[in-house]
Order: C-alpha cells, then structure tokens, then sequence
C-alpha cells in the first residue's frame, strides 16, 4: 500500500520508452494527502464511493462486483481521456501519449504492452485482480481515504475509511437526486450510473422509488457513448457469469 | 528477439484457475457417490424389484460417456454454457429451449427437494440409534433444510478441499465396504449373476436404468467452470469423463458387491428389509463400530453436498432465466452483499419447505415416496434434457461452420441420442415398475406428465415471448450475457480459439 506508484517499471518493455515524454514533469514525492489534485473527476474514485459506505468505509457490493465495476470505470477514464475506444466485445488503444494520471497511465501501458489480448473480458478480469487496491491507493494519495482497523481480534482488517463524508456522498447524492427528479445526467453521470446499473448497485441507489425512476435510469444510460455501452453490456455479463460461476475458494 | 515477451495478463488470470482434479471433485460431489451406493442402489432394488441394478450402471456410464462427447464439444463454443437450454436453444430453437428451461426447473428441483427425504430419515436414524432419540424424519430435514437454505443465501458452498478430503473418505469407505462385501459372499461363491448383459433386455430394465441415471446427475455440472479453468479445451473434457468412469465404476461395483454379499436371489429381499441400512448391516460383522460409524456420517456429509450443490444449481438456473427476462427480472437480482442469486435461492428453499411440510402432513415414507420417487422423477427429467440436448448437439454442429470431426459433431453425439431416447422409452413404458405401484395406477403417469405440462407451458411462453416481447425473445439462452445480445447479434455463438 505504502510504496510509491512506479507504473510498470519492474518490467519495461522496449516500446515503453517510445511514449513522448509527459507534459507535466516529474512530481517529487509529497507527503500523503498532497497530490495534486486534478480538475476532472474520476470515474473510478467516484465508483468507489458509490460501492463504499460513506461513513464506515464498508462494502454496499460483493467484491467481484465491486472489482469489476472499478476495472470498467479505469476504462472508461481512459476513454475519457481519448486513449482507448471499445468496438464490439474488444477494447482498441487509440492514443499512446501517456495520461497524466499515474493509474491511468499504468493501465494504458499495460495495453499498450499486451497487444495480444484485446478482449475487453479479458481486460476486465484482469484489471480486476488489481483494481481496488490501485483506486484506494490513488485516492489515499489524494487525502480521500484513510486507513482505519477494524475487527475483532481474529478478525482485523484494513477498511478504508472516506476522510470526508460530504464528498463521498456526492456522487451517491448526485445520481439519487437527479433520477429521482427525472432530471437528465451529464455524459459523465450517465458513465457512472451505467457502472452502478450494471454491477446492481441500482436497487439501493433507487431504493423505494417507483419503477419510472429505474426506466428512466436505464434510459439515461443508453444515452452514453456507444463505445462505453459495448464496456457496460461486457461488465454486466462479466459480472453476470461470476454470480453463475461463482465457488467459496 | 528470440525471447518472446512475457504474457502477464494470461500469467495473472491463470491464478487460481482449476484444474482437472477440482472440477472432478465439485461434479463428483454433487453426484454424491455414497448416497448413490447406500441410498439409491439399495432403495432401486427395493422399490423396483429389478436385480440388473449394477449392470445398469456400467451401461449408463457409457451411454453418458457417448453423450459428454459432443456435450463438452458444443459447450466451448457458446455462452451460458453450464445450463442444458442454452444447448436446446442453440440447436433446435428458442421455443424448445424455453420448455428445456421449465423442464430444467421441475427436474434439478425434484432432485434437490427428493433428496430431503434422505437426508431426513437417514440423520434422524443415525441421532435416534446413537442417542436415543425421539426426533422424527422431518424434524431433521428441516434442519437440515435451514442450513441449506443460509448457505444458499449466503452464496457458501462446499470449499474445495473439504469437498475434495470428504469424496476420497467416501471412496476409501465404499471400496472397503466393496472388499469385505466380495470377501464373504453369501453362498461362499462370488455370483457374477447380476452383472450378467441379459438383464438389460428383462422386464423392469427401464426402472433399473433411470435409477442409474438418477445417480450421476451432476456431472453435466463440469462445464459450468469453463470459463474458469486452466485450459478449457482438455479440462473439461478430461474432467467429464473422468467423473463419469470413476462414477460409473465405483456404482457398478458396489451395487454388484452388495448383490454378492446377500446372493443376487435374496438382494431384492434384503434390501426391502434394511432399507438404507442394507450396506452398513453387510459389512458390520466384520468391521468396528467406529468405522461403520464414520462411513454413516460420511453418508449424511454426502447427502448434504449433494443438497446443497443442486440447491445452487437451481438458483443459478432461476438467475440465468431472470437476466434473460424470460423469468421475471427480480430473479436476475443478486443479493449486494454476497452476490449470491438471492431470490432465486429463496424461492428454491421456499418450494422445498412447502413440499417437506406436506410430505409430514401427509405421513408420506421419506425414503420410498420423497427420496426415492421424486429424485428418480428428478432423474426421468434430467433423461429428457440430455436426450434432447444430444439432438440439439447434432442440429448446432449442422448449421454452424465447425472444424470438429464427424465423431463429435455427428456420430456420438447421435448414437448418444438413440442410446438415451431408447432409455427414455422403456423408462416410461415402466414407470410403474419404477415407483413400485400397480401398473394401472394414476400415479405412473402423473409424473411424466408433469413433464410434458412444463415443456408445454415453456414453449407456450417463448411463442408469447416472440410477439409480444422481440428482444426478450432474441437474448433467449444467453444466461448472464443478455446484455450484450442486442449490441452483438452475430456474436452469440462464441468461436473457437
């Protein structure tokens, strides 16, 4: 958890150093809680706040629920950010100039390093063996999180624990109030929204609505892009096919 | 560059992947090998009266050998492929594959609710005899019921190790039972009489074949992990047939050894007396009472894996059919916290108990008409559904580009057909036999029929479905992935790698 991110330097592969170099230069290292704190927002700390509770930190999902939701949602960012597009059932690296997001950057890096595999399912599945702890560290960096103990003895644990409750519970907040309202999502929300519909976090979100809210919930996320509605069909199957397959290891 | 790059994504999925010895031990499992030797065999002779038994075994071993051919073929190249409509739907239509779902539905839940009884009445024979105890049958399936019905909801199934430390203890019990059951025959010659080819054309063969069938129902459960294996394309396959041979062989021999140990004119007889019992009553003479003790328990750990893996089977089922909206979409739903089929595994649990309760209201015989009827009537649909999974094997290898040979797109897979409808024909041409009731009794046809009133009601619905709901209609047999079946149409059969 404490090491500092170092995108994929333990395995450089040649074309790596082909990027140009980033606009931005290097960072030094800052105390936590002191990274710069970018304009946009990402859809990957917002997703984790809304699968998170937003005072104690615990899960509303099951993990692989949770996994792949933020694997999807570090793929939209780089959608987002012009890097990747999605067409049909794979995913295709469009740009290679590194985002200046570091997580953001490893990810496109780590595409860019595989170009055997294309199939967003396979993104999926693997991003999602590492999502969650990455989106905790980029956001612990931030100052968004912090780490808390909890647990009996025989059963401690780490839960990170949002360190503002306001501005986890914005985007639960946000999405809640505009589709109850039947106000129309910005392109951002839609994303974010279809990341929730799709790992079932819908039934909470809208809990005690009438079912209009959720038709027009899924009205609104058919208005994203369709590049991301080919990665949200793919989640909602990944996620699927894990409840079928599902065996307590 | 001689080297060739690391591959880390696959280095990193293949991580936790199975190999063939889990996927045969969570199939096995299922299929519950002590329950089917101490249960099944002894209650099939009981009720049906028919001594070729064992040889039905060994012959539906490798009738379902035939089958798992084209079966595992056809299974890496679509969706959704642990559930037997998906196979009906992409070979022979989306109305059939509708009224394979609903036949599904009544069969996997005959099974699970069917073996209750068992484990009912054996647990309370067990806690009585120990402890002397007053519990009745259906006190301890209740029990056992609300276990089952906690784990379900709670997504806990079997860990594989445990499975996989309990399924060898059972084979070590049953191939020492088998040992001093061949070392002490009854007449002091071992009679190969009820292994004996000519049983398979006696009267009652149909009952005696079912019965059989019944107790590898299960192992089609191996491609259920495709997706999740180290090498989908030899795993499954291997792991099918070895489930089936391992299966096949330890059933065949036992039911045999039983025969010997009794001699194969009094099998029938003995069986009706001690019931359940039967096995452990052979071979008590000659063992300790703690390791006769040992195996009854393995016999109720068995029972109960055996519940709780068709337990999760007909939720998954329930899931598939509400992502796909042909249920309604609330069976879709997965509990937040765990992800488990919530509603589905509750109404599954719901049925048993209403059906439990009814069977104690009535003071129906746990073993005879729970046990031993409703999974044998499991069984019969279970019959159906590979029977019609076979033919539909044969019409998707027609009708897509393949590079299978003709073995596994044509001839198995159609020898498995006939194999399978002709045990299906003597079957119910039996059914009476099967049951243990007067040939002209309702009840032969009462089961069957239930059946046949499932596939009707199913293809019904898929018509209904075509006219008044297009899209539900085209993302038929798609399980969790209907998402993706209005972006991708031509996607829907996945290709070969």
């Amino acid at each position: 958890m404490n090491t500092p991110p170092s995108g994929a330097s333990n395995d450089h592969a040649p074309h790596l150093y082909e990027h140009p170099a980033p606009i931005e230069p290097a960072r030094p290292v800052r105390a936590v809680g002191s990274a710069a704190a970018h304009t946009t927002t990402r859809l990957a700390d917002e997703f984790f706040y809304l699968a998170h509770d937003d005072q104690t930190g615990r899960p509303r999902l099951f993990e692989s629920a949770t996994a792949h939701g933020l694997a999807a949602a570090l793929l939209a960012e780089l959608y987002r950010e012009g890097r990747v597009t999605f067409e049909g059932s794979h995913v295709r690296v469009i740009n290679t100039v590194p985002p200046k997001d570091w997580l953001q950057h490893l990810v496109l890096d780590r595409l860019v390093a595989e170009p055997r595999h294309t199939a967003t399912r396979t993104w999926l599945a693997f991003l999602a063996t590492t999502a969650c702890e990455q989106v905790i560290t980029r956001m612990w960096q931030l100052g968004l999180l912090r780490p808390e103990q909890v647990g009996r003895l025989w059963r401690q644990r780490t839960v990170y624990v949002p360190t503002d409750v306001n501005t986890a519970a914005w985007s639960w907040a946000r999405l809640s109030f505009q589709l109850r309202n039947y106000h129309p999502l910005t392109a951002f929300d839609q994303t974010l929204a279809g990341l929730a519909l799709h790992t079932q976090l819908d039934p909470i979100l809208l809990d005690g609505t009438p079912l209009a809210v959720r038709a027009f919930l899924r009205h609104q996320v058919d208005q994203v892009h369709p590049p991301l509605r080919d990665l949200l069909a793919d989640l909602g199957a990944v996620v699927g096919g894990a409840v079928l397959s599902h065996r307590t290891s | 560059m001689l080297h060739s790059k690391p591959d880390t994504v696959s280095a990193v999925l293949a991580r936790g992947r199975l190999g063939i010895p889990s996927v045969v031990f969570f199939v096995i499992a299922a299929a519950a090998p002590l329950t089917v030797i101490a249960g099944g065999a002894t209650t099939g002779y009981a009720v049906t009266g028919v001594t070729g038994i064992p040889v039905a075994y060994l012959l539906v071993a490798a009738v379902l050998a035939m089958f798992a051919v084209g079966y595992v073929a056809m299974s890496r190249r679509i969706v959704n492929a642990g559930a037997f409509y998906t196979y009906v739907t992409r070979g022979l239509g989306r109305p059939a594959g509708v009224g394979a779902a609903m036949v599904a539905l009544l069969a996997y839940n005959a099974m699970q609710i069917g073996l209750y009884g068992g484990a009912g009445a054996v647990t309370a024979a067990f806690l009585n005899d120990r402890y002397g105890w007053q519990l009745t049958w259906w006190t301890c399936a209740l029990a056992v019921w609300a276990i089952v019905t906690v784990l379900g909801v709670a997504r806990i199934d079997l860990n594989g190790r445990v499975l996989a430390v309990v399924l060898v203890a059972e084979c070590v019990v049953a191939l020492t039972f088998d040992a001093i059951m061949l070392t002490h025959p009854a007449d002091g010659t071992v009679s190969f009489d009820t292994l004996a080819p000519t049983h398979l054309v006696a009267a009652g063969i149909g009952a005696a074949l079912v019965t059989a069938i019944t107790g590898f129902v299960g192992f089609e459960g191996t491609v259920v992990f495709s997706e999740e294996t180290k090498d989908p394309h030899r795993t499954i396959a291997r792991a099918t047939y070895i489930a089936v041979a391992v299966t096949g062989l330890l059933y065949g021999l036992s039911a045999w050894a039983m025969s010997v140990a009794t001699g194969p004119d009094r099998i029938v007889e003995a069986a009706r007396t001690d019931g359940t019992d039967l096995i452990f009553n052979l071979v008590s003479p000659h063992l300790s009472q703690s390791v006769i003790t040992v195996a009854r328990v393995l016999f109720i750990t068995s029972l109960f894996a055996a519940l709780l893996s068709f337990h999760h089977t007909v939720a998954r089922y329930l899931f598939a059919l509400g992502r796909e909206r042909v249920l309604p979409a609330v069976f879709g739903r997965t509990s937040r916290r765990t992800g488990a089929p919530k509603v589905g595994s509750l109404v599954q649990s719901g049925l048993a108990f209403a059906v439990l309760v009814g069977y104690a209201l009535a003071g129906a015989d746990p073993i005879v008409h729970l046990f031993f009827w409703i999974t044998v009537t499991g069984g019969l649909g279970v019959l159906i559904l590979m029977t019609l999974t076979s033919a539909a094997v044969i019409g998707f290898f027609t009708r897509t580009t393949h590079t299978e040979g003709p073995w596994r797109s044509v001839i198995a897979p159609a020898a498995a057909t006939l194999a399978l409808g002709g045990i299906l024909t003597v079957t119910l041409r039996e059914f009476a036999t099967l049951l243990g009731v007067a040939p002209d009794s309702p009840l032969r046809w009462a089961f069957p029929t239930a059946y046949a009133a499932a596939a009707v009601l199913g293809i019904a619905w898929a018509l209904i479905l075509r006219t008044t709901n297009p899209d539900v209609y085209a993302a038929i047999g798609l399980g969790a992935d209907s998402d993706t079946g209005p972006l991708r149409a031509s996607a829907l059969a996945r290709q070969p790698a």
